[in-house]
């Protein structure tokens, strides 16, 4: 970590009147917004509520699959759409529809528009800048264009729920993996086109993102702060930003052409003009696997902070720490087909993606056993973004051991496309990434907004939560290995037991949501101040040395990092 | 095996929440299963050995042994009990540890998952060995040459079985809920077929799937295999069926609305049954042929 | 703007006022996507029904709304970066981070073309793949696939390479012209890669319409003319971003020290013609290699 202790010039203006330089009021602050801080909260603001959003959907689903039977869509479908009451066999087959839509938006929406907004949007906004010592983003103006590029995405993809998909029902179904043939000739109707087009703009949003992020840290460190001085978190954005860059552009071009496939006549991904559908699935995953990795990239780097801060030791193997993320996001580019092992690829290139993909384990280990070894020897106090953060190193490295059983080819041939699947990808992202979100959110909540939340309230969301998503997420193992598969309505008797539990999971996990937003509440209303550090020397970063909340411009004077510091 | 004894806690389980808990049975999922359905196949089989053996004890371990490091951090290392921390923060001897021994722990596993990979991929021409439930041999199970070859086409919401060489087929579709009580209550809801695919026991059935429509995927459990139907593209898998009996199977593949609707129901007969089943379908209609078998509830479903 | 009673800092970093044209863009977009879509479906004679109206009556003109809000945005929000340039903003730090920032910008572009050849390699090397028995069926194993006559890449595609390859020198001419402070070899430079800029993209459309081989409906023409057509577009933007840098150089606000728009401008170039090289060497040459072409 950057030694900062040896900090020459804090900045010593604190609060005061920095009203001048660019400091607008009143809604223009933040609709015409050229601050990382205001334009973070922006985002994170954005992401809590296509959180709940996402969170209501994925509550429907598991509200319809507590049984065998289909309960709750065909009367959904006929509210939605107005289905008669003479019109059972039309609003069932609506319903069906429409549970493949709600999966659909579920992962689209957490995917999009609450994980990547949370933890690069919001997080890496507000603390990149000050943990590299710099007064703003390298773009603040395109900041803002990367911002206001989601609602309307986000607006498109809700609208899509609106129009026809395939003939006669509504919305996007194709999964958030929108293969062709189903998402061209499958789904005519505008929906398909709404949920492009979503996907465009979300994409040019987190590209202009990943070029500020990438010019930030690059040319914006304050003296004295080499790259091998770099807090981690600006690091692993620094790896996820190249992996936006350059995977993003990828899935632009597939989803032009299901676009173009669509509209236009041509015949990319139709067979009968020579065209080739598991091409869709090459450039999907080509973007898709370094997707996955940008996900949970920021959240290492989260919680490497948190684990030192609360360790009140430094990070332990900080090298090997910066080298891990980028062999990760490296080799993260060369295995994605290991989610096409079933599409009729040859023996050979299964056997490459195999050995491939099982490699990043070895990346990920590191990181793991290091943050181990930084809280080894250190004394630990364990407050909430502490427990947050050792929920995540247990409950990631549950999901990526299973991770690495989906990688050999020969046992996914049980698993693909089995709820195996759908619990491995919860354990690193609703477990995983999620996690990493409510640790930064309570780390750096009294930095953001300068006040301090409740301790006891804040302890009991994490236990609710924890056991809560456990409980809906490990069942699932089990009905994945008994062959239960993905994005089913419904599922013969045999799966009702293990489908309750998860259910009933759910239950716990959305109460722990109504908690957080309580505590929201509560801690707005009570405003306890929070003091500049409020986590004693274990914080050692940048942004501990400002006050809380940090001005509004701040190092107008650059801090100035000692050159003899180490690690 | 780790996989038995956590079934067993699985199946306690659901005795205890789930009043109308049915025998476990072959070729379908059986209630509060925790393990993979029974395997019939030499690949299922050494599916199972391979995750029951290795994988899945591997990712219990490591991640038993990342909770216990967490523990004993969490006892040694609070504030309370270390009130001073150590300023260490580089061990090269424990950093090569962690990186090595990974690295080895997956060399081991890729040996037996390529040779079980290898023989998913590799059609039987009846010289070659596959594993089975032996992964870490180089083979010794003897599989036939296919004997019987079936093209499996994937349609929005139903599969069509054609007998290649006899350039027969019919389609198969779930049995709605009415016909399936009033007709066959044996078979399950939502894997009740009206036709099922017919084969004859112990012979290396081939199948070629392909797609009519949109994607579709063939899969059965039982057999471990699973396939992607993809229009305009012809993929094969086989399976050598051990068993008699009924194998359950279910489309893997998002399809649009009535996905969860189009099951795969595969029955395995003798091969006396087989040939009198497929000379009354060359005769004559579906019907008639499958009025050649015994009704299921007499069939040894389990 | 808002810059006033403010002491200024210790640092050289650009501290942008803050602006509308974020959001002004982002409703725009917004209101392009939505009128693309009402356009396509138009086009097609499909309805678009939301609640029992039918959206796709209102033809093309939301799009166009939305393609004019973009293009307004655009404009007023460059306008105001080259102001900023003029007035000092533009200190070097700030100048590197726009190098960066298109350089980036460029990788990114780069792997957007990824796509389009990964699309055209994948018929390419896959045409004779029988598993795709639908595939074969419509195009055959041969190459060129049935139905398709290549064009002859020694006649107008060679033309156009050698059309960019030159308007790559006249483009650095210009560069160097400017170095140098020669305001009227600028000029004539930047003149001279526009008019070749331009020329490449109609000597390029005469290649489309002489084409044998159909847009729809055929896997070739797809990945062939999506390809090209994207490098087409872009040589678009560049001849307009290379126009910009023409207006600016009679304005006078490119100077010999200070003229980043100008320096973008021409890397953009290079990358098009960079792009161009690829496509030629790729689908032009090696895709007609050892075929017969009778024209
Ligand atoms: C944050 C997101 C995230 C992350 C980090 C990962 C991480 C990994 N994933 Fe996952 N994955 C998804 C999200 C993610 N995945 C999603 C969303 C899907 C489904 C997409 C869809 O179809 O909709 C998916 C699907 C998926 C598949 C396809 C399954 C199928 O469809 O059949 C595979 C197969 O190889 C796979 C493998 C892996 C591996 C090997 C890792 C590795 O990176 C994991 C590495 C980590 C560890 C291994 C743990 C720590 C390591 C140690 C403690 C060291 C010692 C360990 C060993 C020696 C094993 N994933
Ligand atoms: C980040 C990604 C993410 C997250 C968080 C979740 C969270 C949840 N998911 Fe989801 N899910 C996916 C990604 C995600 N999922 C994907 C990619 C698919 C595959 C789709 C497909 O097949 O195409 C899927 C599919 C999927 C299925 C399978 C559907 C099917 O196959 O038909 C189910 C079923 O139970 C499910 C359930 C849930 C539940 C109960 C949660 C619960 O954990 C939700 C509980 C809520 C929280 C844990 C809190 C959420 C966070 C906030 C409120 C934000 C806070 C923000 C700040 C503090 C700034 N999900
Ligand atoms: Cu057919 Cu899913
Ligand atoms: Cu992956």
């Amino acid at each position: 970590m950057a030694d900062t202790h040896a900090l020459q010039a804090h900045d010593a203006h604190g609060d005061h009147a920095h009203d001048g330089h660019g400091h607008v009021t009143g809604w223009r602050r933040y609709l015409f917004s050229t601050n990382h801080k205001d334009i973070g909260t922006l985002y994170l603001v954005f992401a809590l509520i296509s959180g709940v959003i996402g969170t209501l959907l994925s509550g429907v689903m598991r509200l319809e699959l507590q049984e065998p039977g289909i309960q709750i869509f065909h009367g959904l479908a006929s509210m939605v759409y107005g289905y008669g009451a003479g019109d059972a066999a039309a609003a069932l087959d609506a319903g069906k529809h429409m549970f493949n839509v709600f999966t659909t938006a579920h992962a689209l929406i957490m995917i999009f528009f609450m994980v990547m907004p949370a933890l690069i949007g919001g997080f890496a906004n507000w603390f990149v800048p000050l943990m590299i010592g710099a007064p703003d983003m390298a773009f603040p103006r395109m900041n803002n264009i990367s911002f206001w590029l989601l609602p309307p995405a986000l607006l498109l993809l809700i609208m899509s729920m609106f129009f026809e998909g395939p003939a006669g029902a509504h919305g996007v179904g194709g999964g958030w993996t929108i293969y062709p043939p189903f998402s061209t000739s499958g789904q005519p109707g505008p929906a398909m086109d709404f949920a492009i087009l979503s996907l465009h703009i979300a994409g040019a949003s987190s590209i202009l993102g990943a070029i500020n992020f990438i010019t930030t840290i690059f040319n914006m460190r304050a003296p004295g702060m080499t790259l091998h001085k770099m807090p981690l978190f600006p690091w692993s954005v620094l790896v996820t930003a190249f992996l936006l860059l350059l995977s993003l552009p990828v899935l632009a071009g597939g989803i032009t052409m299901l676009l173009t496939d669509r509209n236009f006549g041509t015949t990319f991904f139709d067979p009968a003009g020579g065209g080739d559908p598991v091409l869709f699935q090459h450039l999907f995953w080509f973007f898709g696997h370094p997707e996955v990795y940008i996900l949970i990239l920021p959240g290492f780097g989260i919680v490497s902070h948190i684990v030192s801060t609360f360790s009140r030791k430094p990070i332990f193997g900080y090298m090997a720490m910066v080298y891990a993320m980028i062999a990760i996001g490296g080799v993260g580019f060369i295995v994605w087909a290991h989610h096409m092992y079933t599409t009729g690829l040859s023996l050979n290139v299964q056997r490459y993606f195999v050995a491939a993909t099982m490699v990043i384990a070895v990346p990920t280990g590191v990181k793991i056993f290091s943050w181990i070894a930084t809280m080894w020897g250190g004394s630990i106090t364990f407050r909430t973004p502490m427990l947050w953060a050792l929920g995540f190193i247990f409950l990631f490295t549950v999901g990526g051991v299973t991770g690495v059983i989906l990688a050999n080819a020969g046992a996914d041939r049980a698993l693909h496309d089995t709820y195996y699947v759908v619990a491995h990808f919860h354990y690193v992202l609703s477990l995983g990434a999620v996690f990493a979100i409510f640790a930064a959110w309570y780390y750096w909540y009294p930095k953001m907004f300068g006040i301090m939340y409740n301790e006891t309230l804040a302890n009991i969301h994490f236990w609710i939560t924890f056991v809560g998503v456990n409980l809906v997420f490990f069942p699932q193992h089990f009905l994945g290995l008994s062959g239960m598969p993905r994005r089913y309505i419904d599922y013969p008797d045999a799966y009702a037991f293990w489908n309750r539990v998860s259910s009933v999971g759910y239950y716990i996990t959305f109460a722990g949501l109504l908690l957080f937003l309580f505590i929201l509440f509560l801690s707005a209303r009570q405003r306890v101040k929070a003091p500049a550090n409020p986590w004693g020397e274990g914080a050692t970063t940048l942004e501990w040395t400002l006050s809380s909340p940090p001005p509004f411009h701040q190092f107008e004077t650059l801090p100035r990092i000692d050159a003899k510091s180490d690690h | 095996m780790a996989g038995k004894f956590l079934r067993s806690i699985g199946v306690a389980l659901s005795a205890a929440f789930a009043p109308t808990l049915a025998r476990a049975a072959e070729g379908q999922p059986s209630p509060g299963e925790i393990g993979m359905q029974d395997s019939v196949t030499p690949i299922a089989d050494s599916i199972h050995v391979f995750h029951n053996g290795i994988l899945l004890w591997t990712a219990v371990l490591i991640s038993l042994l990342v909770l216990a490091l967490l523990i004993v951090v969490i006892v040694r290392f609070n504030a309370r009990s270390n009130p001073t921390p150590a300023k260490f923060s580089h061990n090269t001897l424990v950093e090569v540890i962690w990186t090595a021994l990974p690295v080895i722990i997956l060399v081991v596993i890729a040996i037996p998952s390529f040779a079980v990979l290898t023989d998913q991929m590799t059609m039987p021409d009846g010289q070659r060995k596959y594993l089975g439930s032996n992964i870490f041999s180089f083979g010794s199970v003897d599989v036939p040459a296919p004997a019987v070859t079936v093209k499996v086409t994937g349609s929005q919401w139903y599969w069509t079985y054609e007998y290649v060489d006899q350039q027969k087929s019919f389609d198969s579709t779930l049995l709605d809920e009415a016909t399936r009580l009033a007709q066959t209550p044996v078979q399950p809801r939502l894997l009740a077929v009206d036709n099922m695919l017919v084969v004859p026991v112990n012979a290396t059935v081939r199948v070629q799937v392909t797609a009519a429509d949109v994607i579709h995927a063939f899969a059965v459990p039982s057999f471990g295999i699973i396939t992607d139907a993809v229009p305009g593209r012809l993929n094969e898998t086989w399976f050598n069926s051990r068993k008699e009996g009924v194998f359950y199977g279910q489309c893997r593949e998002l399809c649009g609305k009535d996905h969860a609707f189009m099951p795969i129901a595969v029955r395995v007969v003798s091969a006396e049954a087989y040939a009198a089943w497929m000379a009354a379908f060359q005769a004559g209609s579906i019907a008639d042929a499958n009025a050649t078998l015994p009704p299921l509830s007499a069939a040894p479903a389990a | 703007m808002a810059a006033a009673a403010h002491a200024k800092p210790n640092h050289d970093y650009h501290l942008v006022n803050p602006s509308p044209w974020p959001l002004v863009g982002s409703v725009s977009a917004f209101v392009l996507a939505v009128g693309a879509i009402i356009f396509f479906k138009a086009r097609k004679g499909d309805a678009m029904m939301l609640f029992g109206s039918d959206l796709a009556a209102a033809g093309p003109w939301v799009m166009l709304i939305g393609f004019a809000g973009v293009l307004y945005t655009m404009y007023a929000w460059w306008s105001d970066v080259v102001k900023e340039s003029v007035t000092g903003d533009h200190t070097p730090v700030v100048q590197m981070h726009h190098r960066y920032g298109m350089i980036l910008f460029i990788a990114s572009e780069v792997m957007f073309f990824v796509a389009w050849f990964w699309a055209y390699f994948d018929q390419f090397f896959r045409h004779d793949d029988v598993e795709q028995y639908a595939r074969v069926e419509a195009m055959g194993t041969t190459w060129p696939p049935i139905g398709v006559e290549l064009f002859d890449p020694f006649h107008l595609p060679l033309f156009n390479t050698l059309i960019l390859l030159t308007s790559g020198t006249t483009v650095t001419w210009a560069h160097h012209a400017l170095i140098h402070n020669d305001k009227n070899g600028l000029k004539a430079g930047l003149w001279l890669t526009i008019i070749l800029g331009a020329l490449f993209s109609v000597v390029q459309v005469i290649e489309y319409t002489r084409a044998g081989f159909p847009f729809a409906g055929n896997i070739y023409g797809a990945s062939f003319f999506m390809a090209t057509g994207f490098h087409g577009f872009h040589v678009l933007i560049g001849t307009i971003f290379l126009t910009v840098c023409l207006v600016r150089a009679y304005v006078g606000n490119l100077t010999q020290k200070h003229h980043l728009g100008f320096e973008f401008a021409a890397w953009y170039w290079h990358f098009v013609d960079v792009v161009w090289l690829f496509l030629f060497a790729a689908i032009y040459v090696w895709g007609s290699w050892g075929v017969a072409i009778n024209h």
